[in-house]
């Protein structure tokens, strides 16, 4: 065993470990995200949810997904084969690679990358291209014009996103996210940063495309957006990819602003979980809750508004810590 | 977006009493019942497939003359097919096959309506399903005959 | 208003003479026969006094063919019915759509359902049987079409230009609530142009209407409208009394009234979920339908039914109502009106919707008239016209009810006036509940077989979604020789194309959904 490890290094047996874990994980996630979606929404509309399979409907998301899996795999004939089919497969790449520099706990994290979030944010930017691929592949206009919103949105929403995580990188002056989590072991960063926490979080809600910023795929105006075309499997991967992304969303905006997993009494891995899901949550009351708002709306609250916001903020902040 | 600050705040305001709506509906008990596991009560008026009702003076018998004249009026043609017989000792006939097909029937009452011996009433099956449409196709003669021996 | 009119059209018209009919009888006060050369005349005649077209209908005399030109007037109430005779050999009329837009819309519907060719019209392409058929279905006789005709009518073709595609809306489409199809020429996210598609619900009621008597006919007025099919059979039931003359007792007066404004509540309240569902919020759809399940509760132990419910009879009702129904009407006032703030909070008062409709779909008043819109469109539009105000039947003459209109004429507005004329539906159920007098609910004078006298008569009623117009000619027979159904929906919808050009794609779907259409009454 000691041999191996020495043979190809403990680095690689710890991220093919961790890689596993990863994908477990992401699995988990997002049964657990549709289970309690499905939940929230009900009871957000007064009605219960899923309730038939296992005890409190908890078992229905594996119901559905063996449904999907058993569903046959349909590939409509005008398609770009090759754009349609990697689609689903790249949306997968940046999720899984965001997981492994995530805190989850002070020792479980996959590879502490002292560049940790850089990581995160390039990777982010690559899910444009797999809607991309799938809004022009699947030579559909719902499709394309879900991938062509979803890429102006994406690009005029990375900026704020960015932005907003600047002041704390300028406060801990280090982009891992393990020295970040250490930085807050006072106060969270939101009691310092709270324009930059909402400015990440409007952000972050419409980098994973949720309502009231899901118009990549409006259901009322494009049917589905780009994953009009998809079905089976290969929707099951946008799926997935989309509650891992809310997850992401939320575990970064804990490790900056709300302390990562840090916590009394309990065990860092549970105040991690703890505080992602209460966000992921809060993001599912926005769901149920508001309309969608236009595309060009969209636009103007991301330059006009939350840009300048955050400029705003970063000088403050900026000069604040000089003095 | 080039809003005012007063109106920048309003908007806010008004986004968060949104929130205070939906998560006080999420901690207020469901309102849904639970089909099929709690059936609501049937309003006794309430309009199903029509019923052959029992005579007034006989209730071993079917009201129902054979007049057909819920045939005639039938806006759908649904009422296929009434024929009845004169038996020994009575005034009128009686019904021996009243074919309704109910997938065509829209449940508007002008038979029940226009009935002269009010023979005919709504029954209050709400929840029929079948494979075929001939399992709508009913004998309402051979269903109250049925229902006659199970009461 | 009409004395005046009577001269003026008289002095325009010089040789034909203008009758005066008894408006109670026939539903319009003045009628006129034009000549084809005239008929534009007319036309610019009655729009340059403020008058909207508010139907266009053919009717299949066997000698000759009718068409009947409803003029109507916002404003004051004055109805004036132009006819023009052609003939069925070589059917050909000028066309009116160059003066009143709406006219457009009807003249295809008559074109492939009578053959009449419209001189003029800019596309005389099917409107409702783009499979095409091989005769004309409405006429007397069975003419067949010729193949040219066929081939002109089946002309539409969604072209992509340079630069532009097009896009469905529908026919199975989330946002259109049924199976209406808008063909959207786009530039990117822009509309250039819209094109409605209709007929895939379309079922030919006014065909079977003249093969039923006219009872046999009452269960199909609700299914053409079927959120508010208390309204049609409304529409339907008065125009027959009106037709043969049959009374109808006070107190059946009053419960359709109270049950007419119960059913305009249920819908009202079905649009606003379906509306915010096209916006992008699903939960104030299930919350409407919390409401709207009370009062089917209501209305199902009275009529028998939850969605069609085909309640009122010529000369009353299917059956009385109970104390039950009245104690339960009252609570579910008291509750609803507690419900109009939680509303306001999620949706009324929320910026994201406000910004999504404000200022998109304005309509002017100017527009509307042309269009001939009505209902909340109409008031939206900033023009207070409500028939249960104009012309009332049943009991709404005695409710006090005011008319609530908008001032810019945007989706918004179309909003805020249907939730004040939710509130003001409340209103005249608590009227008409305490008021509800006791006695029959049937009268005693309703023939046992119907054969109204000779005649026709346009009659209107005020549906949750605007003017129902109901023409009908009788020829004494127990069948109506014509029936026409002048629907709202039809009307409103057809002022889309030229408020959707120029917007989004996003607000297309905000501008169709503050019309509130339903589609199988638009398609009949």
């Amino acid at each position: 065993m000691e041999q191996i490890g020495n043979m190809i290094g403990w680095e690689t047996v710890k991220m093919v470990v961790g890689l596993v874990g990863v994908l477990v994980f992401v699995v988990l996630n997002a049964l657990i995200l549709t289970w309690a979606e499905r939940k929230v929404a009900g009871h957000m509309q007064r009605r219960i949810g899923p309730k038939e399979v296992g005890p409190y409907g908890l078992i229905q998301p594996i119901a559905d997904a063996l449904k999907l899996l058993g569903k046959e795999i349909l590939t409509p004939r005008e398609v770009d084969k090759p754009l349609y089919y990697l689609a689903p497969m790249i949306i997968f790449v940046p999720v899984l690679v965001s997981f492994v520099v995530i805190p989850f706990d002070a020792s479980l994290q996959v590879m502490d990358i002292n560049v940790g979030i850089l990581v995160i944010l390039a990777f982010s930017s690559l899910s444009v291209f797999s809607i991309l691929m799938a809004g022009w592949g699947s030579n559909n206009k719902y499709a394309l014009i879900g991938a062509i919103r979803s890429i102006a949105q994406n690009i005029a929403y990375e900026i704020p996103l960015l932005l907003a995580l600047l002041p704390i990188i300028m406060m801990t002056n280090s982009f891992s996210l393990k020295s970040i989590v250490e930085a807050q072991h006072g106060l969270w960063f939101v009691v310092y940063q709270p324009f930059a926490f909402l400015i990440y979080f409007i952000a972050g809600v419409a980098e994973t495309n949720r309502t009231p910023f899901d118009l990549p795929e409006a259901e009322s105006e494009l049917v589905a957006g780009y994953h009009t075309e998809y079905s089976g499997m290969r929707f099951a991967l946008f799926f997935l990819a989309e509650y891992t992304n809310i997850f992401i969303v939320s575990a970064i905006a804990v490790t900056f602003f709300l302390g990562g997993y840090q916590g009394p009494f309990l065990p860092g891995i549970i105040w991690f979980l703890l505080k992602s899901y209460l966000l992921v949550f809060v993001i599912m009351w926005l769901r149920w809750t508001y309309p969608r708002v236009r595309f060009d709306q969209l636009l103007n609250i991301s330059w006009k508004a939350l840009i300048p916001l955050s400029f705003i903020n970063l000088l403050i902040t900026g000069g604040l810590l000089k003095l | 977006m080039t809003a005012s600050p007063s109106a920048f705040i309003k908007g806010a305001g008004s986004l968060i009493a949104g929130l205070g709506v939906t998560i006080k509906a999420f901690f207020q008990p469901v309102v849904t019942s639970q089909y099929p596991r709690q059936l609501l009560n049937i309003s006794p008026r309430f309009r199903s497939h029509t019923k052959l009702v029992a005579d007034r003076d006989n209730p071993e018998k079917n009201g129902c003359i054979a007049c057909g004249i819920c045939v005639r009026n039938c806006p759908s043609g649904s009422i296929k097919k009434v024929e009845g017989e004169k038996r020994e000792g009575e005034k009128r006939k009686t019904a021996t096959s009243y074919l309704l097909d109910f997938t065509t029937c829209s449940q508007c009452g002008i038979c029940v309506e226009t009935c002269p011996s009010a023979a005919l009433d709504f029954s209050a099956d709400f929840n029929l399903a079948g494979f075929k449409r001939e399992d709508f196709h009913f004998d309402l003669v051979k269903e109250f005959e049925k229902r006659k021996k199970t009461s | 208003m009409v004395e005046r009119i009577k001269a003026e059209l008289g002095a325009t018209l010089k040789e034909t003479p203008v009758g005066e009919a008894d408006y109670r009888e026939r539903g319009y006060h003045l009628f006129a026969e034009v000549a084809s050369a005239d008929l534009l005349n007319v036309a610019r005649f009655f729009d340059e006094r403020g008058f909207y077209l508010a139907a266009l209908i053919c009717v299949d005399y066997k000698e000759y063919l009718e068409l009947v030109y409803i003029f109507s007037n916002h404003a004051s109430l004055c109805k004036v019915k132009i006819t023009l005779k052609i003939d069925p050999a070589k059917p050909v009329a000028p066309t009116i759509s160059t003066v009143f837009d709406c006219a457009y819309w009807h003249e295809r519907e008559i074109r492939e359902f009578f053959g009449v060719s419209f001189d003029g019209h800019p596309n005389m392409t099917y409107l409702f049987l783009h499979e095409g058929i091989d005769f004309y279905p409405l006429r007397k006789e069975k003419i067949p079409v010729s193949d040219e005709d066929k081939k002109a009518l089946g002309a539409f073709r969604p072209g992509e230009g340079e630069d532009t595609f097009f896009v469905n809306l529908g026919p199975q489409h989330p946002s259109t609530h049924g199976v209406l199809r808008v063909v959207l020429k786009m530039d990117g996210e822009y509309i250039e142009d819209a094109q409605p598609v209709l007929g895939y619900l379309h079922r030919m009621h006014e065909k079977m209407a003249e093969n039923r008597s006219y009872l046999q006919f009452l269960p199909n007025t609700g299914r053409m409208d079927y959120l508010g099919p208390m309204a049609f059979n409304l529409g339907y039931v008065t125009a027959v009394e009106r037709l043969c003359g049959i009374p109808v007792p006070d107190r059946a007066n009053y419960v359709r009234v109270i049950l007419t404004e119960l059913n305009r509540l249920s819908s009202h309240l079905m649009w606003l979920g379906a509306y915010l569902a096209d916006l992008g919020a699903l939960t104030p759809f299930l919350f409407v339908f919390d409401d709207r399940e009370e009062i089917n509760d209501i209305l199902e132990p009275v009529t028998g039914s939850r969605l069609t419910y085909c309640y009122f009879r010529f000369g009353g009702l299917y059956n009385d109502v109970d104390d039950a129904f009245v104690a339960g009407t009252r609570a579910f006032i008291e509750r609803l009106r507690s419900r109009f703030s939680l509303y306001e909070k999620l949706v009324g008062g929320n910026v994201i919707f406000t910004n999504r409709t404000r200022g998109i779909g304005v309509i002017t008043k100017e527009r509307a008239r042309k269009q001939a819109v009505s209902g909340p469109v109409l008031r939206g539009a900033g023009i207070p016209m409500d028939i249960r105000k104009s012309e009332p039947c049943a009991a709404y003459g005695e409710m006090d009810f005011d008319v609530p209109v908008g001032t810019r004429g945007d989706a918004l507005d179309m909003y805020q006036v249907r939730i004040r004329e939710m509130e003001n539906a409340l209103n005249i159920i608590e009227q008409a509940l305490a008021r509800l007098p006791e006695g029959p609910i049937m009268t005693e004078k309703a023939p046992r077989k119907l054969k109204p006298p000779k005649g026709d008569l346009y009659h209107t009623v005020e549906t949750p979604r605007g003017e129902l117009g109901i023409y009908i000619v009788s020829d004494e027979s127990d069948k109506p020789y014509r029936m026409k159904w002048r629907v709202p929906s039809f009307s409103n919808l057809m002022i889309f194309p030229e408020l959707a050009k120029g917007n989004l794609l996003a607000d297309a779907v905000a501008i169709l959904g503050s019309l509130d259409l339903v589609i199988p009454e638009i398609d009949r």
